[in-house]
C-alpha cells in the first residue's frame, strides 16, 4: 500500500515537472515577443520621458522632469477629463448593449449561435480605417441621415452630425461593441441558468436574482469586457482624429501632436507614461480581484471537505 | 539524381549571373521628394538625355525625412526639404556646399521670391517651388462679392462647415496676419491677442484638419478651408465649385528646396539634375503639372493663360508684400505650442 502510494507520488511529481518545463518552453516564444516588442519599448518610452528635448526634435542630454511638469496644467486636465469621460461612457453603453445580445446568443440554438458569432466577426474583415471612414459618409452633412434629421428639425440646415463629441462617442461604441459582446457571451454560455430558476423558486424576484445570482456568476466576463473596451478607448487616436471636432481631442491626439508637431519627444513620452500607468492600474486591480476570487474558491472548495 | 540537381542549380546560377552582367552599367540618381511634387515626364526626359536611371522615393513630412536620414539612411543624392528643415540639416552638417559654376541656370531664379528661402544666397539649397496658404472655398456658398479675408472664420453663418489647418504655426499665423502682425512674432502681447481671435474662430470650425479638408471641399462637407495652394488646385478638377483665394491681409509663403547631401554618390549628376529643373521650359512644364510656382523668371513666358492669370499662383505685388516665410523659431517654438494648447483646450 505504502509502496503504491510512493510510486503514485513519484509519478505525479514527474508529471508535474514535465508540465512545468513544457509550460515554460511553450510560452517562451510569446514571452520573448512581449519582452522585445512590448516591455523594452515601454521602458524606452518611460526613460525618454525623463530626458530633455533638443530643438531639432530629438532627445537632448541630461535628465529632467520637465516633461511631466509641462503637461500638468489646466488644458491637460480638460483633455484628461474628456478622455476618461468618453472612455467610461463608451464602456457603459457597450456593456448595456452587449448584455442582451450576449444573453440571447448564449441561450440560442447552436445554429443561430454560430450565425450570430459570424455576423459579429464579419465586420473585422473590413479594415478598421475604412469602417471609420464609412461613418464619415453616413454622418456626412450633405448625407441622407442629416437630411432626415433636418426635415424633423433636429439639426440646423448648415449643421453637421460629424465633428462633435457625440460623433466620437457613437463611433467609439460602434468600434468596441464586438469586444464587449464576445467575453460576455463566453461567460454567460458557461453560466448555469438553473441557478436562476432555483433562486426564483426560493422566492427571489426577477431583478434580485439577476443582480444577486446572474451578475456575480458572470463577473469574470464583465471584468474582461470592461478591460477590453475601456483600455483601448483610453488610447483612442484615429476615431477622435477623424470624426472629432476642434473640441474632440483625446490623450492619443495630444501625444501625436507633441511628437509630430511640437517635436518634443520627452513631453509626448511623459504623457504616454501617464497613459500606460492609467492602463496598468485596472490591470492590477483585475489581477487582485482574480486572486481574491481564487482564494475564495479554494476556501469554498475546502470547506465541504472539512465537513466530511 | 542528387548530382543532376546540383548541376542544374549551378548552371542556372552561372547563366543568371552571365545575363545580369550583360546589362550596361547605368548611372543612378536617388531622389527623395514629397509625393505628387514633380512632373514625372520630366524625370523620364532627364533619364533619356543623360542615359541614367532616377530612383524616386517619397516622404510625407520633413520630420519623417529627417529622422530617416539621421538614422543613417545613405544613398540619397537629392532631397527636397522645406526652408526650416534646410536650416536644421545644415546645422547638422548633412548638406553639400553648392558650387554655383555647376548650376548656370541659377540666373533664372526670380529675385522677388528668393528672399522667402531662408538660404537666400543658395549656399546649400536651391528654391524649387513656392507654395502659399490660403482659403479654399465653395463659390456657391461664398457668393459673388466674396472678399477673401482671414476673418471669414468669424462668420457664424457657416458654423461647423469650415476648417483651419491642424498646424499651430499656420493657424496662429492666420490670426496674427489678420491682426497685422508678423507670423514669426515672439511678442507675448501679439500672441495673446492672436490667441483670442483664434479661439473666437474655433467655435465656428468643424475641426482643425491638415489633410482631409480637400476631400471635404470636394464632397461639399466644408465651405471654407484654410489650406495649401497646391492641395486645393489639385482637387479643383473634381468639383468645379471650388475656388481658392489669398486673404487680403497676406499669408505665409513657403519655399521647398533642392539640396545635395554630403553623402551623395553621384554629385555631378545631381548638379545636372538641379540645373535641368531650373531650365525655364522645364520649370514651366512642372508648374503646369503640380500647380505650385517655381520661382523662375524664364518660365513665366511659357505658362498657359490660365496659370498666368491666376493671382493665387502668380501673386500680385501688393499682396506679395504682405506675405512672409516662416522661420524656425528654435526654442521660442514653445511660445506657440503653449498658445496652441490653450486654443485647443478653450471652451
Amino acid at each position: 500500500m505504502n509502496n503504491l502510494m510512493m510510486i503514485m507520488n513519484l509519478k505525479k511529481s514527474g508529471i508535474m515537472k514535465f508540465k512545468i518545463s513544457n509550460e515554460i518552453k511553450l510560452s517562451l516564444p510569446s514571452l520573448l515577443w512581449l519582452l522585445v516588442f512590448f516591455m523594452i519599448p515601454t521602458v524606452i518610452v518611460v526613460l525618454i520621458s525623463f530626458k530633455n528635448p533638443d530643438p531639432f526634435g530629438g532627445i537632448g542630454v541630461g535628465w529632467s522632469i520637465n516633461g511631466f511638469s509641462d503637461i500638468m496644467n489646466s488644458y491637460f486636465a480638460v483633455i484628461l477629463w474628456r478622455t476618461v469621460k468618453l472612455s467610461l461612457l463608451t464602456t457603459i453603453i457597450c456593456l448595456l448593449l452587449a448584455m442582451p445580445v450576449a444573453i440571447y446568443m448564449a441561450k440560442a440554438d447552436a445554429k443561430i449561435q454560430n450565425l450570430l458569432l459570424l455576423l459579429i466577426v464579419i465586420p473585422f474583415w473590413t479594415n478598421f480605417l475604412i469602417r471609420i471612414y464609412a461613418w464619415k459618409t453616413v454622418l456626412h452633412p450633405e448625407g441622407f441621415l442629416k437630411k432626415i434629421f433636418f426635415t424633423f428639425g433636429l439639426v440646423p440646415e448648415n449643421g453637421s452630425l460629424l465633428y462633435n463629441e457625440g460623433a466620437v462617442l457613437l463611433v467609439l461604441v460602434y468600434a468596441y461593441l464586438p469586444f464587449a459582446i464576445l467575453p460576455l457571451y463566453t461567460a454567460i454560455e458557461k453560466f448555469d441558468f438553473r441557478l436562476i430558476e432555483a433562486a426564483r423558486d426560493l422566492g427571489s424576484g426577477a431583478v434580485r436574482s439577476f443582480v444577486k445570482i446572474f451578475l456575480p456568476g458572470i463577473s469574470q466576463g464583465i471584468i474582461s469586457a470592461v478591460m477590453v473596451v475601456f483600455i483601448p478607448a483610453l488610447g483612442s487616436y484615429v476615431i477622435p482624429d477623424m470624426v472629432g471636432g476642434p473640441d474632440g481631442e483625446m490623450l492619443g491626439n495630444k501625444i501625436a501632436q507633441m511628437v509630430f508637431i511640437d517635436r518634443n519627444l520627452p513631453k509626448g513620452s511623459a504623457l504616454s507614461t501617464l497613459l500606460i500607468l492609467a492602463v496598468i492600474l485596472p490591470g492590477l486591480i483585475r489581477i487582485f480581484i482574480k486572486k481574491s476570487n481564487l482564494t475564495e474558491a479554494i476556501a469554498r472548495h475546502k470547506r465541504p471537505k472539512v465537513m466530511q | 539524381m542528387q548530382k543532376t540537381k546540383t548541376l542544374l542549380i549551378t548552371s542556372i546560377l552561372i547563366l543568371t549571373s552571365l545575363f545580369s552582367g550583360c546589362a550596361p552599367e547605368k548611372k543612378e540618381l536617388y531622389i527623395y521628394n514629397w509625393s505628387d511634387y514633380i512632373n514625372e515626364s520630366l524625370v523620364k526626359r532627364f533619364e533619356d538625355e543623360n542615359n541614367c536611371k532616377i530612383i524616386l522615393d517619397y516622404f510625407d513630412s520633413n520630420e519623417t525625412m529627417y529622422a530617416k536620414l539621421k538614422a543613417g539612411a545613405a544613398g540619397y543624392d537629392i532631397v527636397f526639404p522645406s526652408g526650416y528643415m534646410v536650416n536644421v540639416m545644415e546645422k547638422e552638417g548633412l548638406l553639400l556646399k553648392l558650387d554655383h559654376t555647376k548650376i548656370p541656370n541659377l540666373k533664372n531664379l526670380d529675385e522677388k521670391y528668393t528672399p522667402f528661402s531662408l538660404d537666400e544666397n543658395q549656399e546649400v539649397s536651391v528654391p524649387y517651388m513656392i507654395s502659399n496658404t490660403g482659403i479654399g472655398y465653395l463659390k456657391s456658398k461664398a457668393g459673388d462679392n466674396f472678399e477673401p479675408s482671414w476673418n471669414i472664420f468669424a462668420n457664424s453663418k457657416h458654423r461647423g462647415r469650415m476648417t483651419m489647418l491642424n498646424d499651430m504655426r499656420e493657424a496662429i499665423g492666420a490670426a496674427l496676419k489678420y491682426l497685422g502682425y508678423s507670423i514669426n512674432t515672439t511678442n507675448i502681447m501679439e500672441l495673446e491677442s492672436a490667441k483670442k481671435v483664434l479661439i473666437g474662430w474655433k467655435h465656428n470650425l468643424a475641426k482643425f484638419e491638415a489633410d482631409q479638408y480637400k476631400n471635404g471641399l470636394v464632397s461639399q462637407e466644408f465651405y471654407f478651408s484654410q489650406g495649401y495652394s497646391g492641395d486645393i488646385y489639385q482637387v479643383m478638377s473634381e468639383n468645379k465649385d471650388i475656388g481658392y483665394a489669398i486673404p487680403k491681409e497676406g499669408t505665409t509663403l513657403a519655399s521647398d528646396n533642392m539640396v545635395i547631401l554630403k553623402t551623395a554618390k553621384n554629385t555631378e549628376l545631381a548638379y545636372k539634375f538641379i540645373n535641368f529643373m531650373l531650365d525655364g521650359k522645364v520649370a514651366a512644364e512642372n508648374i503646369e503639372y503640380i500647380y505650385y510656382l517655381a520661382p523662375n523668371k524664364e518660365a513665366y513666358q511659357y505658362l498657359s493663360d490660365e496659370i498666368k492669370g491666376n493671382p493665387a499662383i502668380l501673386m500680385p505685388d501688393e499682396i506679395l508684400k504682405k506675405c512672409e516665410a516662416m522661420s524656425d523659431l528654435g526654442e521660442k517654438n514653445e511660445l506657440y505650442s503653449k498658445i496652441w494648447d490653450e486654443v485647443k483646450a478653450a471652451k
